[in-house]
């Protein structure tokens, strides 16, 4: 029963994350913690195979759509894989309330930052790629700041290991504003870089014992089917209603856990 | 120097993220299966097979890109792609026996 209800929770984790753009990791994580008990440790271990089952998938199809820049995201992921595993392995010293504690804060920042942005989270929708026919042309570009593009991968890779998510929202302005990336190479090089960063993390986290299989499985399967249908429904949907709905759980997840953790203190 | 469009080494990379995405999937699908059938060890470990060839999915990905980066005498990226390895194995081992 509670394997069914996990693989429809990943089922629309990975509908939403598709949809919108943004991983499964921000809201699995929350979800397990407050309505399955799990400790938030195991909850970030265990959503962190959802977001490479997720990232894998979908960057196939950016690389087979040749818009992944891939000796750019290896270098930077020197710096998130670094930070991912130095920042999962801290995590096993941090107790349960200063976890849950970053987490809603996290979410309220992320939830802030989604309306100021006026519900716009697929940037590539924006950049109208000019279209030939299926193939896509991105303009010459060198990407530059290599040295900040780095330290900014280091804390989304931090992040990925704190928290269980990808850090996509880091990486795709650094790679666009800064380093002068077009945007849809930074959107593709991102999701392209999140499998090795949380993989990096999980393997921790895996040691650790701090993944719980007989959740991770159903998760992970319910997801994948989810971003298979997101990934079709896109075009179709409209996608500003389905980013308020997002806005709307995380905001719930994010008072949630502060209520949670206050009662877990006082 | 950094440059998209090499069709066939962005198509054997998407390759290996794919084979691993559908593999876990019908691996562990296949153990959620058995457990409605079956208790016990069996398809728990069935499962455990899905979220290790998950986990080492992105490090295979690493190992390909690595070995083409060295074929085509790109060696500044073969480097960079094997300083991602030794960063991926090493957070490999920070985890051992802990807590």
């Amino acid at each position: 029963m509670v394997t069914l209800l996990l693989a429809v929770l990943g089922f629309f984790a990975g509908l939403l994350g598709s949809l919108t753009g943004i991983g499964g990791g921000i809201l699995l994580t929350p979800i397990l913690a407050l309505h399955f008990g799990i400790p938030i440790r195991q909850a970030i271990g265990t959503s962190l195979v959802a977001v490479i089952t997720t990232s894998a998938a979908s960057s196939s199809v950016h690389l087979q759509r040749h818009t992944t820049d891939i000796r750019l995201g290896m270098t930077l992921e020197l710096a998130t894989a670094l930070g991912a595993a130095v920042m999962a392995y801290l995590v096993g010293y941090f107790n349960r309330s200063v976890l849950e504690g970053l987490f809603a804060a996290f979410l309220l920042y992320s939830a802030i930052m989604i309306v100021r942005s006026g519900g716009k989270l697929k940037p590539e929708d924006d950049s109208s790629p000019v279209l030939n026919g299926r193939e896509v042309s991105i303009p010459p570009y060198e990407p530059k700041r290599y040295p900040l593009g780095l330290a900014a991968s280091l804390v989304a890779g931090a992040l990925s290991g704190l928290l269980g998510i990808g850090g996509g929202p880091i990486k795709v302005p650094v790679m666009f504003i800064f380093m002068n990336v077009p945007l849809m190479v930074a959107t593709a090089t991102s999701n392209f870089m999140i499998g090795v960063t949380a993989a990096a993390s999980a393997m921790v986290y895996y040691r650790r014992g701090d993944i719980l299989v007989e959740y991770a499985a159903p998760l992970a399967v319910g997801v994948f089917l989810g971003s298979l249908l997101g990934a079709r429904l896109a075009p179709r949907i409209h996608t500003k209603i389905v980013v308020y709905l997002l806005v709307g759980i995380m905001l719930y997840l994010a008072g949630h856990m502060g209520f949670h953790l206050l009662r877990g203190v006082l | 120097m950094s440059q998209l469009r090499e069709p066939a080494f962005d198509r054997i990379v998407a390759l290996v993220l794919r084979t691993g995405a559908f593999g876990c999937f019908f691996i562990m699908l296949a153990g959620l299966i058995v457990s409605l059938f079956v208790g016990g060890r069996v398809p728990l470990e069935i499962e455990r097979a899905g979220v290790l060839l998950m986990l080492a999915t992105p490090v295979v990905r690493v190992v390909v890109a690595c070995y083409l980066f060295f074929h085509e005498k790109d060696y500044r990226y073969g480097w960079v792609s094997l300083g991602v390895l030794v960063i991926l194995m090493l957070g490999a081992v920070f985890g051992i026996g802990e807590h």
